[in-house]
């Protein structure tokens, strides 16, 4: 890559005088495995993908499944752990059984399957487009920056979840809607971090080289501009699939997002919060999920950012 | 050119003139109906009473006559025997409101009624509360404190939390599981209201496949009630044997409904050519009721079960609560809604008269004559052995036509703090404020499930309404606190002629509105006969669509052809 070059010297001031050369990719992991609070990321991520990809294997019920007339359970029934001394002729429901008379734990198992794929799906979907229109608009510039931006810059000024709010309801209610709303609504900041990275970009000695050689926009753009215009990307990304988790959770507490019986976090919490009091556990474990899950994103994000970032090398000694 | 500019100016200006000299005339036009059936005649020389009358009994309605007779008697002449009609006269939408008060707001005061009860209305902070104060000239016993605040929330755990904290001192509908709560708190008191309620799970025989009886039928079947009692109602909910309740007479004769029959079930739908199921939806309102304490938790109970018994697969709808009763009423819901109904007064006509009348709503669709006969019939006779064979027939038929499945009577109750004095609970809805009282309180503060839509009742269809109007406005007659017996009300005694047709109210004297003018019988005749004619000027209402004298009186007279 093009980039190492500007990143070696970076390293060199760094790290003191190292000759050997080192992709940007290599410092990046080092300095990502050297911060302990990126690594419990990490490990908390992986943690939710291995649950989400083995929820089948892991849960022990269908989380559709109601129970009544099938098991000795009552709605919204406590917490049943044989390990911490609950009579072993009663089944064994880790989280307690909810209003509906399911098993709670099997729901959360898969309520992680459902929330990261809201996360990758609608940082994708936002990504892509965001990318797409950044670049065009950093690279052309005039009126076509101009009025690209000023659109961005219109969905900027709505609050993020109440633009969401409002294109589900004209669309009408459901977890596909929910996604794409989220995916729109956060469309703008990743178009601004790429048009600014573009811009910085466009200006750089190799891609003047490219045009000379008589290269075309489109190779311009896209096999020199955008490949070294994207670290902020990945970081912002990283960071986005939290904010869009609390987002389709609020949407789906709302009832706006996945409908019942569909187990996912957001909707488990809001069909339950009435009972705060009386039934804990049934509220306290999807929003535990939502935090540990957000957590893990946030902890990886920043790392990632503080890894990929130059400028804040010597914090990360 | 500029001359007649000129021209036009002064004529503008004359015009005008004439205009503000013919206004007072034209605002004093309402008063004096002048309808194409209606006639105005004076009844007594001394004093003017209004008159209302139709023409003939084949416009469809159940008057055909209102008339005041002098300045304290009002008589209405009816076209068939109503026995229910005293239930019918205490009942909130027909109070009496003063008619030049009505007249000033062109028949729709919906912010600021004035009626003759024990509390006025202070000030309604749209999204925040609703404020009486006491009537000092109140005709009866005075109101016990002298401030009375309605709050609303929609959640329970929140109407609780603030009972316990002491900011509110009586909440409608605790949620069930915190029935044991309320109950172990000595600072609280719960009052168990009795299940005078139906929650029913609806459909419309207009939407495929619907449309069948067979389908109906089957889901009728394979709906298991006595599972979603058990599991989701609190203590003193039953199962539905009939749609009315026993408690009302008459209200669970004929075949009790369809036992839990799955298999059976899945036949009739394979039968009606559906057996692999359908897709359809489950709509609701997510608001507390008596009949349904748990909304979102029983969806998702029906849900399920149509999925397994039935392999129908049930999108789950949740609407705004306006908005969903009004697409209920108007037959807009094409899946399958979860309503239900509690009792306004204590008859088989307010539970199937209102749903399956042959003026009911179009909320199930066609109406089915083999219902509505035997309730016309039943509606027009006296004495309950007398009305028992329509009724089982009108039973029976519901049970074998399924425009409903009933699900279950609903208990519920009200908690108050423990030193409220005179708390209660109405079978009716209809808690009556001015009784209680909590020692060294000025104010009482009651915290409902909603807001009301509007205060002008006669208009209104839901409850949280109609427990404001309760305190603020009177109507003929009155009901029991705490029960369902017919008391006098501004009428402090009635007759009826022996075949029921004629009944005739006489009004207290000198009972003062909140605006400081005195009852009279033309007061009576407005407030009444608004609603009757949908010709009369004021006849506005909130929506216009006055559901209850609708579906309690038949067709308005002078409606416009359908």
């Amino acid at each position: 890559m093009d980039k190492t070059t500007s990143n070696q010297v970076a390293k060199l001031d760094a790290e003191g005088l190292s000759l050997k050369s080192v992709s940007l990719w290599q410092t990046t992991w080092r300095r990502f495995f050297r911060r302990k609070s990126a690594l419990v990321g990490l490990v908390m991520l992986g943690i939710l993908v291995f649950v989400a990809l083995t929820a089948e294997i892991i849960a022990p019920y269908d989380p559709l499944e109601v129970l009544i007339g099938k098991e000795p359970v009552k709605m919204r029934q406590a917490p049943c752990i044989h390990l911490l001394g609950c009579p072993a002729d009663q089944p064994q429901h880790i989280m307690g059984v909810d209003g509906n008379v399911r098993d709670q734990f099997s729901r959360l198992l898969y309520g992680a399957r459902l929330s990261l794929m809201i996360g990758f799906s609608t940082v994708t979907f936002a990504i892509v487009i965001g990318t797409v229109l950044g670049a065009v608009a950093g690279y052309f510039g005039g009126w076509v920056d101009n009025v690209i931006m000023r659109v961005m810059d219109v969905l900027l000024a709505f609050p993020e979840l109440l633009l969401a709010i409002a294109i589900v309801s004209v669309l009408g209610p459901g977890l596909i809607n929910a996604l794409l709303a989220i995916g729109i609504v956060s469309i703008p900041a990743y178009a601004r971090v790429v048009r600014a990275s573009v811009l910085s970009v466009r200006e750089m000695d190799y891609v003047s080289a490219t045009r000379a050689l008589g290269g075309d926009n489109f190779r311009i753009l896209f096999n020199r501009i955008l490949p070294n215009a994207l670290t902020p990307l990945i970081v912002r990304g990283t960071l986005g699939i939290a904010g869009a988790i609390i987002d389709a959770a609020a949407l789906s507490f709302l009832g706006l997002g996945a409908q019942p019986p569909t187990p996912e976090w957001g909707s488990m919490l809001g069909a339950e919060r009435n009972q705060v009091f009386t039934a804990p556990h049934l509220v306290f474990y999807p929003g535990f999920a939502i935090m540990f899950t957000v957590l893990s994103f946030n902890l990886l994000g920043d790392g990632l950012r503080d890894a990929l970032d130059p400028r804040l090398a010597h914090v990360s000694k | 050119m500029k001359r007649n500019l000129f021209i036009v100016f002064s004529l503008v200006l004359l015009a005008s003139m004439v205009l503000s000299a013919c206004g007072p005339k034209a605002t004093e036009e309402p008063a004096a109906p002048a309808e194409p059936a209606a006639t105005e005649a004076p009844a007594a020389p001394a004093y003017e009473g209004l008159v209302v009358e139709a023409p003939n009994c084949d416009y469809g309605g159940e008057f055909l006559k209102m008339e005041a007779v002098d300045e304290y008697t009002v008589k209405f002449t009816l076209c068939y025997p109503d026995p229910a009609f005293p239930s019918k006269a205490a009942f909130t939408p027909f109070a009496v409101q003063p008619r030049e008060y009505l007249e000033s707001t062109g028949g729709a005061p919906l912010e600021k009624p004035i009626g003759t009860g024990p509390y006025k209305v202070e000030a309604w902070e749209r999204g925040n509360q609703l404020v009486f104060t006491r009537n000092e000239d109140y005709w009866g016993e005075k109101a016990k404190t002298p401030t009375l605040v309605f709050r609303w929330s929609s959640e329970s755990a929140q109407r609780l939390l603030e009972l316990q904290s002491g900011t509110v001192d009586g909440i409608d509908n605790p949620g069930p599981d915190d029935f044991a709560t309320i109950k172990n708190d000595p600072n609280l008191q719960l009052l168990n209201r009795e299940a005078l309620n139906i929650f029913y799970i609806g459909m419309n025989n207009t939407y495929p496949p619907f449309d069948n009886v067979k389908v109906r039928q089957a889901i009728a079947m394979s709906i298991d009630r006595q599972r979603i009692v058990d599991n989701f109602y609190p203590e003193g909910s039953v199962v539905a044997s009939h749609f009315t309740p026993c408690a009302i007479p008459n209200g669970c004769v004929g075949e009790e409904w369809y036992a839990f029959d799955p298999v059976k079930g899945k036949e009739l739908l394979a039968e009606a050519g559906y057996p692999n199921g359908f897709e359809t939806e489950i709509a609701y309102r997510d608001v507390v009721r008596g009949y349904l304490p748990q909304p979102g938790v029983v969806a998702q109970d029906i849900q399920a079960q149509l999925k397994a018994n039935l392999n129908i697969d049930a999108k789950i709808v949740v609407m705004e609560s306006g908005a969903f009763l009004d697409a209920a009423d108007s037959g807009q819901l094409s899946g399958l809604h979860l309503l239900g109904w509690g009792a306004d007064y204590p008859d088989q006509t307010n539970f199937l008269d209102y749903h399956f009348g042959a003026t009911s709503s179009k909320q199930f669709g066609e109406k089915h004559p083999e219902i509505t006969e035997p309730l016309k019939k039943a509606a027009s006779l006296v004495g309950d052995d007398v009305r028992k064979p329509y009724y089982e027939a009108a039973n029976n038929a519901i049970r074998e036509l399924v425009p409903m499945i009933p699900v279950a009577h609903g208990g519920s109750a009200v908690a108050f703090k423990a030193a409220a004095t005179g708390a209660h609970a109405s079978p009716l809805g209809n808690e009556y404020f001015a009784v209680v009282e909590i020692p060294g309180q000025d104010t009482l503060v009651w915290m409902q499930n909603a807001e009301p839509i509007s205060l002008y009742c006669a208009d209104e269809t839901d409850g949280e309404s109609l427990r404001a109007c309760e305190q603020v406005t009177e109507s003929l007659l009155s009901f029991e606190i705490g029960g369902t017996a017919v008391n006098p009300g501004l009428a402090e005694s009635y007759e009826a002629n022996e075949d029921l047709t004629e009944w005739t109210f006489h009004l207290r004297k000198g009972i003062k509105f909140h605006d400081g003018s005195t009852l009279d019988a033309n007061d009576v005749i407005v407030s009444w006969a608004l609603q009757w004619d949908y010709a009369h000027p004021l006849h506005k209402g909130n929506t216009g669509a006055f559901t209850y004298f609708n579906s309690l009186f038949g067709n308005f007279l002078n409606a416009p052809p359908q």
